[in-house]
């Protein structure tokens, strides 16, 4: 993991991305009780800004040079110093979780992670049952700031989401 | 005693009626180290290796 995180500040001082976070269920365990999961999840802004309004999104330059690194395709996923990592380029809400996602050390090497605000709106937005029950571990695990949260959901649309997840009573 | 019998996790130390209240226990764990959930995750992934027969999860090197 250690060495995985090297690399991936590795890309980010050679440019080949702007800024990274961790996301997903990583993200996810910085926060909550420990639980099985399998993959690292990496959201990153590219150099030159907006994907959003970009047709191709091209990620070949990362992945080159993580081939030339030796590091090799698992799946969907790219082996990194034995972690299987799928790289995700942010869109709106992902940029802005990135953005505001925290600094953290793991043994001693600076990364970040998605704060427990964003990775709701995220796990909201997939809808998947892991990701509600994620959604329900946070909610129940860390001190959410939910005037925070309130204005995420509201700025990307997921206020009824919330409600309806709410309202089911999820896991009670 | 049994009752008296102490758990520690990290730096906490919980009575095991304690560590059985679920929701406590939770948070508890939710407070431990990047680090300690990362060893914690690859136990899990170990465990549902060799023991919840998914012989294709992959264990993470640390």
């Amino acid at each position: 993991m250690k060495e995985t995180l090297k690399v991936l500040n590795k890309l980010k001082e050679k440019g080949l991305v702007q800024d990274y976070a961790i996301g997903g269920a990583i993200a996810a365990l910085r926060w909550i009780e420990p639980f099985f999961t399998q993959d690292l999840d990496v959201f990153i802004l590219l150099k030159d800004g907006d994907e959003k309004k970009k047709e191709v999104i091209d990620l070949s330059p990362i992945y080159e040079y993580l081939k030339s690194k030796g590091y090799k395709w698992k799946g969907h996923w790219i082996m990194i110093e034995g972690v299987p990592v799928d790289i995700f380029p942010a869109d709106p809400l992902e940029k802005e979780a990135i953005e505001q996602a925290q600094e953290v050390e793991y043994e001693g090497i600076k990364t970040k992670v998605i704060v427990p605000e964003y990775l709701i709106a995220l796990f909201l937005r997939a809808g998947r049952n892991k990701d509600c029950r994620k959604i329900e571990m946070l909610l129940e695990q860390c001190q959410i700031d939910k005037e925070r949260l309130q204005k995420i959901l509201s700025q990307y649309g997921l206020d009824e989401k919330f409600k309806e997840f709410e309202e089911r009573g999820y896991g009670r | 005693m049994e009752g008296e019998q102490k758990i520690i996790i990290g730096e906490k130390v919980l009575r095991r009626r304690e560590l059985f209240e679920e929701e406590v226990a939770r948070r508890e764990r939710a407070k431990l180290s990047f680090e300690e959930k990362i060893k914690i995750l690859i136990d899990l992934q170990k465990l549902a290796r060799d023991w919840g027969g998914k012989k294709d999860v992959i264990i993470w090197q640390i």
